[in-house]
């Protein structure tokens, strides 16, 4: 009978245990999808604070490069 | 490509040298009469020294929020970008810093008249920034914070280059190249063997000028140099190019910088960078592929991304 006992509540014990982890893990997990859920948002709306909409994007580079040309010019870049 | 003969028009616009180019000679009437209409809505969008523009009701609005027109939205659009892509070096509330170092009027009146130290406004530190001008495209209202002031002259040449030569192209159906200032765009089928274009310190220099002639087939090539809107401030030499930092001239290790991009506003954006970059401007060039050539005060040249070599002086015999 009394190592039944202590059986029964070791038992109780291990499970109780387990759902401690159980929820432990989850409310680890439920902080981490919040932190997600956080970041995207005011990730999002920093972004839309850096640069006003349609306004991001990188300096456009040419198709090709200048080519070496021979002579004058028919028009002059410089400073106006 | 076409190997048509090029006709050019040249005409006074934005207080600079305009310049241009059609591939197809009957077009170029029809073409001048579409910049004039194009070039003059943009002046009386932006101009810093009209009292009727745009860009002077804003800046007089003390904050208040103002509807604006599609162009001037564009214009202040296509600024904003620019500061966006160079973290705010290259930013358009300028306006103030220019005025304290007394470019308050049109550049040939400040040219003629040194107003001497005690005639100098008094002297601004950093640039309120381009993160205080508030836009918003879809209902067209603007408004500047912390006492900014738009100067849009970084980009809206460049811009309206841009405009010009696809508007023109598209309507005319030839090859058209649009100079505003050195600031040039091409459009539709270039010439066979491209544009020719002399990249030099000063745009009104001659086809000769020293320099490099390189050819473009299309997007934009613009040129920032410090040795040619200067005047005389007091006791100093300043010049245009603002870095914000400062609120001052920006101290370049750069003479020239002329950049070839996607467009002529990109382009332009590039270059007026790099003078404020310095050495730092290389490997920002070269990193974004921009080809460009930079030019040190002592005439000594670096390229980046592709830029041809200068060609060797002529051998003296």
């Amino acid at each position: 009978m009394f190592s039944s006992d202590l059986r029964s509540a070791a038992a109780r014990r291990d499970a109780g245990i387990r759902k401690i982890s159980r929820l432990t893990w989850r409310a680890g997990m439920a902080g981490v999808i919040c932190s997600a859920v956080i970041a995207v948002a005011f990730g999002h709306h920093a972004q839309g604070q850096a640069a006003p909409p349609g306004q991001s994007g990188t300096i456009v580079v040419p198709h090709q490069p200048p080519a070496p040309a021979q002579g004058g010019g028919q028009v002059t870049s410089g400073a106006s | 490509m076409t190997t048509a003969a090029i006709a050019r028009d040249t005409f006074e616009v934005f207080g600079t040298t305009a310049v241009l180019l059609v591939t197809a000679a009957q077009a170029l009437g029809p073409a001048r009469a579409l910049a004039d209409r194009e070039l003059a809505a943009v002046d009386l969008a932006c101009s810093r020294f009209r009292p009727d523009s745009e860009l002077t009701a804003l800046n007089e609005a003390a904050g208040d929020r103002r509807t604006v027109s599609p162009l001037f939205a564009d214009l202040i659009a296509a600024a904003l970008r620019a500061a966006a892509l160079t973290d705010g070096d290259v930013d358009p509330t300028c306006g103030q810093a220019l005025v304290g170092l007394g470019y308050d009027r049109d550049f040939a009146q400040v040219k003629a008249i040194n107003p001497g130290p005690a005639g100098l406004p008094a002297r601004f530190g950093p640039v309120p920034g381009w993160r205080s001008v508030e836009l918003d495209q879809a209902t067209l209202r603007a408004a500047l914070s912390n006492g900014a002031r738009l100067d849009l002259g970084a980009t809206a040449k460049a811009w309206a280059a841009d405009r010009c030569a696809a508007l023109l192209a598209d309507q005319l159906g030839c090859g058209v190249l649009v100079s505003l200032g050195g600031d040039i765009a091409v459009a539709g089928p270039p010439p066979a063997d491209g544009w020719r274009v002399r990249v030099t310190d000063d745009h009104a220099a001659g086809p000769d000028a020293p320099g490099q002639t390189v050819a473009i087939a299309g997007g934009g090539l613009a040129t920032s140099s410090t040795t040619v809107r200067t005047w005389a401030a007091g006791e100093h030499q300043v010049h245009h190019i603002i870095d914000p930092a400062t609120g001052q001239s920006a101290r370049s290790c750069w003479r020239t910088v002329s950049v070839a991009a996607g467009t002529c506003v990109d382009a332009n954006t590039a270059s007026t960078a790099a003078i404020i970059r310095g050495e730092a401007a290389l490997g920002w060039l070269a990193g974004s592929g921009l080809p460009a050539r930079l030019v040190r005060p002592d005439g000594t040249v670096e390229t980046t991304a592709g830029w041809p070599r200068d060609e060797p002086p002529a051998a003296v015999s």
